[in-house]
């Protein structure tokens, strides 16, 4: 199999994705939403959930693997800068290995104002 | 909410959750309605970080974080694709904790396990705590 070289997926991250994400991940921290905690906080206004970013990365994965990500996929992750609400951010996989039956791609997840958001490793064993 | 443990109470090698999970097709909706993602691929599987996810939240909901703590990293690997509705088991226990110039570093494993007890996805959730008073 011939895996991709690059691939990438891009999304808005508007506040009401982010009052979405709380819910649906039980994740209610208030430096997510429009609340006092986040304007009295370390950035002045409130950050989008890591995990959401992180979620884009999988779901550049899966548009490349599809079921093969769930079935095998690996991913390692550190956040960089914190996503200030709103943004468009852009994860982008770039194949650095290729051996084995496993493909190990450099993952990196960047905002609209040119900020790095994430970076890590992800693999898929398609062999 | 009402935690079970402190954050400042935790130990290395520390056991804290075990509990049963069956990931519903609603749950896994609202989490791709949330994130944006289509539901194409995902009608009988479980999106991977969504277990993640479901981790990260048994963490706020038995461990009580303290303000200013920082999530840093994380880590997931797939053994195979959980099926929506299958019976697993979520197991966490704290996997290192260090401390460097009065910040906390702690990791936190989630392995997720089917009804035979065979491995589905296995996590690592990195957390820091600044010392008082310093903010990211």
């Amino acid at each position: 199999m011939t895996v991709p070289t690059s691939f990438e997926v891009s999304r808005l991250i508007d506040q009401p994705r982010v009052d979405r994400y709380a819910v649906a991940a039980g994740d209610p921290n208030p430096i997510h939403r429009e609340t006092p905690e986040a304007y009295a906080g370390p950035f002045g206004q409130p950050v989008a959930h890591g995990m959401i970013v992180l979620g884009l990365v999988s779901e550049a994965m899966t548009s490349a693997f599809g079921v093969t990500w769930a079935e095998t996929g690996t991913v390692k992750v550190r956040w960089r800068t914190p996503g200030l609400t709103p943004f468009t951010a852009t994860a982008r996989a770039e194949l650095k290995k290729d051996a084995d039956g496993v493909a190990t791609y450099d993952v990196t997840c960047t905002d609209d104002r040119g900020e790095t958001l994430l970076t890590g490793t992800a693999t898929v064993r398609h062999g | 909410m009402t935690h079970t443990l402190d954050f400042t109470d935790l130990q290395k090698g520390q056991a804290f959750a075990r509990l049963p999970l069956a990931i519903t097709s609603d749950e896994v909706e609202a989490y791709l309605e949330s994130t944006g993602e289509s539901s194409e691929t995902w009608r009988e599987l479980v999106p991977p970080i969504f277990l993640d996810t479901v981790a990260i939240a048994t963490l706020l909901s038995t461990v009580a974080i303290p303000k200013g703590v920082m999530h840093t990293g994380q880590e997931h690997e797939s053994h195979r694709a959980a099926r929506i509705g299958e019976p697993l088991t979520l197991e966490m226990r704290v996997s290192t904790l260090s401390e460097r110039r009065g910040a906390i570093m702690i990791a936190f494993e989630a392995e997720v396990t089917d009804a035979d007890d065979a491995p589905v996805s296995s996590m690592k959730i990195s957390v820091m705590a600044l010392p008082d008073g310093v903010t990211a």
